[in-house]
């Protein structure tokens, strides 16, 4: 890669500002036209504890995943930056407050743990914000003046970024913050520099191209596709998602309703959708746990609606604010009986915005729950998004019913050639019917006799196997070497991200390699993943969980050996750890380079 | 005179009386409910608040949940969603929020409404949503053959209380009155005049109203809630009772030994989607209010 590739972690404790002080940054370099990717770490609690690391990778060129090495360190609270100081490569920088802390042990500052060939940078960064703001609350902005300057990123993004980013607060506030940051940036402009690190030039500004979180690609994609409704329960890392809404839809005429609990939020969001309206409802694993009978009666009742998953480490409370990718088990089985729902898979920010869309699309032509599964690092991290100029979605997919004669009443489970049945919305005269939680037959009456149970089981999995050509979105794509190979890896949500980089590497390597990322976990796309599997002499499926739950689910598709990364550090998995796998199953062939 | 040697099935009946027009808002479904259980005088008080409030049958959508009770809308020639045990409430919120024009009747009985569901009574009625709750109460469980209740009394055996049932009974008119609910009556299955009168007053109000209707299980209760022994309890609430005062309702609800029939409470105040529809004036997604919808 030729352009500019940085990645830049800001390490402090929580109510220091550091994730303000990544956001910023992010949002300035993405305003001044370079491509972003970000993940934050930030404790479950809101101040006084816990570590927060915002880290940014700032490039010209798409990337996928964060770096192996970090650029440019900087501490807001040594204690916790110490750790991370490890993470900076060699000839990388550490930015830290230099000045003396009272009570402070030998050890304590993060001076003496720069290694040998890292490039240290302190300054008095209380001093500064003391200087500029008459308090110390102002550091993270010294700083980030100090990294602007330091590695002459463009200014007047940054200050627009700010001035933007406190706009609500009074004007003192954003004039302050200013201050800091432009005191911080003479610091920087005239501090002796040590590294290599340059900024070159960013592409040029493309008014498509936006920085936005998952969360927010996922509110973005539920407007484009005209939603109605949102029933919802606090639940981190989806809260995001519920409040957006809140926001967003009285603004269009649309309802929010924060609801007593999940099973209350997926329950109106069933209701609202039996009357025709496009509705969703945004959870993470505990709450989705809840919502899994009621998602089970919008799959017998054949009731269209969106059920946006964002996973965290579990089981139970487990990690609120750590990543992991273990409820795919729950997204494509949970609930009792057979009862096949289709689930999405976004692997990065702009499919979170396609799958959103397409969801709507794919629950109102198939007439059944979707759920689209996306976890932390997905519903956390800033990317660049090149978002389409059109809108690309279909608004009404709603198969009406023709109004019959009066001796042949209308049938709600009518048996059709599609396995879809006419629907008609309450209100519509002639249409009168009710729906069941029970077995029931064509018109909707309950009926548990063979015959009718399997014929009507039989309609409701045959009705969704035309999903996995759906219009609109790639549910499954191949990247990397083209024919045979020699290692296919096959991935699914964020860890598709990190795959893909240490794919690059070891293709770089003389390694034969591809890899193949699955959008729609259910129905499974079984001839394509077939397809590429065929191409390939190993199989790796990297993921984040500790059972394998993808490549069990893989295993019943292709039943051949599948290598396995299994993961549970709460954290996005390190494209080495995926290298290093790849390197030790490649054929040895020739001589390769050392990593 | 019809040849009475010839056998008469109900269900072809029906429909012969249905075709006639005077057994209209039913379906050609006959209800699956014991002969002689209250059911069917609540069935019958429906039929007739529809048709005196000339409520065409497709602008009505009945919502259950899981019990003897919640097998009502099939019996019903009206939209209808018979859905899970305890969410009832939930899932008619979420269908009147996406359309207003509907009229949401919810139907439960009392395992559905006060245990599983419990905690989706007090939401529905302090956030006033504009539907009409029937909570058909026999203080047992029916569809599961004879279980106890939230409302089964002290000292009554069922099968999960074999030797008696010594858990103290729900109120749950001093509850919803605590909740919120902008309307809360009482009727009982045995009176069916004053039955169809309080369904219809019920449904006219406009919030969220909640009808008690006690309401004998003839199968599974042989000896407390039965038509006897309910037909003697059961008394008028006082000519002079003032159902716009919370405290005089809260009083009238606290005897449970004879139970209060009638309107206990009713107050007017802005429903779920008023305040939406509000919020979304505010907000620029609705148009500003006409004076004319302003009442």
């Amino acid at each position: 890669m030729n352009g500019t590739d940085i990645e830049i972690a800001i390490c402090g404790s929580a109510g220091d500002g550091t994730i303000a002080t990544g956001d910023i940054l992010n949002k300035a370099m993405a305003r001044a036209g370079y491509r972003v990717i970000t993940f934050d770490v930030y404790p479950a609690e809101i101040r006084g504890f816990g570590k927060c690391v915002a880290r940014t990778r700032i490039t010209t060129d798409t990337v996928y995943s964060m770096k192996e090495k970090t650029d440019v360190l900087v501490s807001l609270n040594d204690g916790y930056a110490i750790a991370h100081v490890g993470e900076v490569r060699d000839f990388g920088a550490v930015i830290y407050d230099d000045a003396p802390i009272l009570n402070l042990q030998e050890g304590d500052h993060i001076s003496g743990h720069v290694k040998a060939g890292q490039l240290p940078y302190g300054l008095p960064l209380r001093e500064i914000s003391e200087r500029a703001t008459g308090g110390a609350k102002s550091r993270n902005m010294v700083v980030l003046g100090y990294l602007a300057g330091l590695y002459g990123m463009p200014h007047d993004a940054f200050v627009e970024t700010i001035a933007e980013k406190f706009r609500t607060k009074p004007r003192a506030v954003t004039e302050g913050n200013i201050a800091a940051f432009e005191f911080g940036h003479d610091e920087g402009v005239n501090a002796f520099k040590l590294d290599f690190i340059e900024f070159g030039k960013p592409a040029s500004v493309n008014r498509n191209i936006v920085m936005m979180d998952g969360n927010s690609a996922v509110v973005r994609g539920c407007l484009d596709a005209g939603i109605d409704m949102v029933f919802g329960y606090p639940i981190t890392p989806a809260t995001s998602i519920l409040e957006s809404l809140a926001e967003e839809l009285p603004r269009r005429g649309g309802r929010f309703l924060q609801t007593e609990d999940e099973i209350a939020a997926i329950s109106a969001t069933i209701g609202a959708a039996y009357t025709g309206a496009r509705t969703a409802t945004a959870t993470s694993g505990p709450g989705f746990t809840l919502m899994t009978e009621m998602m089970g009666l919008g799959v017998m009742a054949e009731v269209p609606c969106v059920i946006f998953v964002s996973q965290r480490g579990g089981p139970s409370t487990g990690m609120p604010t750590k990543t992991e990718q273990s409820d795919l088990n729950l997204a494509v089985y949970g609930a009792a009986g057979d009862g096949q729902r289709i689930v999405l898979a976004p692997t990065n920010v702009e499919g979170c915005y396609r799958c959103a869309g397409r969801a709507f699309e794919m629950a109102e032509r198939y007439q059944t729950p979707v759920v689209v599964l996306l976890d932390l690092y997905l519903s956390n991290r800033f990317e660049t998004v090149n978002l389409p100029a059109r809108n690309p979605f279909k608004q009404d997919l709603v198969k009406g019913f023709a109004k019959r004669a009066k001796n042949k009443p209308y049938q709600r489970f009518a048996l059709t050639a599609d396995n879809v049945s006419p629907r008609a919305l309450p209100g519509q005269a002639g249409g009168v019917h009710t729906i069941t939680g029970l077995e029931h037959n064509e018109g909707g009456r309950p009926r548990d006799d063979s015959d009718t149970h399997a014929s009507m089981t039989v309609k409701r999995h045959e009705k969704l196997k035309p999903a996995v050509n759906h219009p609109g979105i790639s549910i499954t794509k191949r990247f990397g070497d083209f024919g045979k190979v020699d290692i296919g890896l096959i991935t699914w949500g964020s860890t598709f991200g990190e795959s893909l980089a240490a794919m690059l590497t070891a293709q770089e390597e003389g390694i034969s390699c591809a890899a193949m990322k699955v959008v729609m976990m259910s129905p499974l796309p079984v001839d394509a993943i077939k397809a590429f599997t065929d191409d390939c002499r190993v199989l790796l499926v990297p993921e984040l969980n500790y059972e394998g739950q993808f490549a069990n689910i893989l295993t019943s598709a292709v039943p051949r050996e599948i290598h396995r990364i299994n993961q549970v550090p709460g954290m996005p998995m390190r494209v080495e750890d995926i290298l290093a796998e790849v390197r030790r199953l490649a054929k040895p062939k020739k001589k390769r380079k050392a990593a | 005179m019809s040849d009475l040697r010839e056998p008469v099935y109900l269900e072809e009946k029906l429909s012969e009386i249905q075709e006639s027009g005077r057994l209209s808002h039913r379906s050609s479904s006959l209800p699956t409910w014991c002969p002689g259980c209250g059911y069917f005088s609540i069935t019958e008080g429906v039929v007739s608040a529809l048709t005196r409030l000339e409520i065409p049958d497709n602008d009505v959508v009945i919502v259950s949940g899981i019990g003897c009770a919640s097998r009502f809308p099939f019996f019903m020639n009206t939209y209808g969603f018979h859905t899970l045990h305890g969410r009832t409430l939930p899932v008619a919120t979420g269908i009147k929020m996406a359309n207003d024009d509907l009229s949401v009747l919810a139907i439960g009985g009392d395992g559905d409404g006060f245990a599983i569901g419990g905690n989706h009574i007090p939401h529905a009625a302090r956030r006033n949503v504009n539907i009409t709750y029937l909570l058909f109460d026999n203080g047992i469980y029916g569809l599961t053959k004879g279980q106890t209740s939230p409302t089964t009394v002290v000292g009554f055996k069922t099968k999960t209380t074999p030797f008696e049932n010594r858990d103290q009974p729900l109120n749950p008119l001093l509850m919803l009155l605590s909740y919120g609910a902008s309307w809360v009556g009482q009727a009982y299955a045995g009176h069916t005049h004053h039955l169809a009168d309080m369904i219809t007053a019920a449904m006219a109000h406009e919030g969220f109203s909640y009808l008690h209707i006690l309401s004998p299980c003839v199968t599974f209760d042989k000896t407390s809630m039965t038509y006897k022994n309910l037909g003697m309890m059961v008394r008028d609430l006082p000519e002079d009772h003032d159902s716009t005062d919370l405290i005089a309702a809260m009083t009238q609800a606290q005897d449970t030994d004879t139970p209060g029939l009638g309107l206990f409470y009713k107050e007017s105040r802005p429903t779920l989607s008023d305040n939406l529809d509000d919020i979304a004036r505010t907000a620029g997604g609705l148009e500003p209010q006409t004076s004319q919808a302003a009442e």
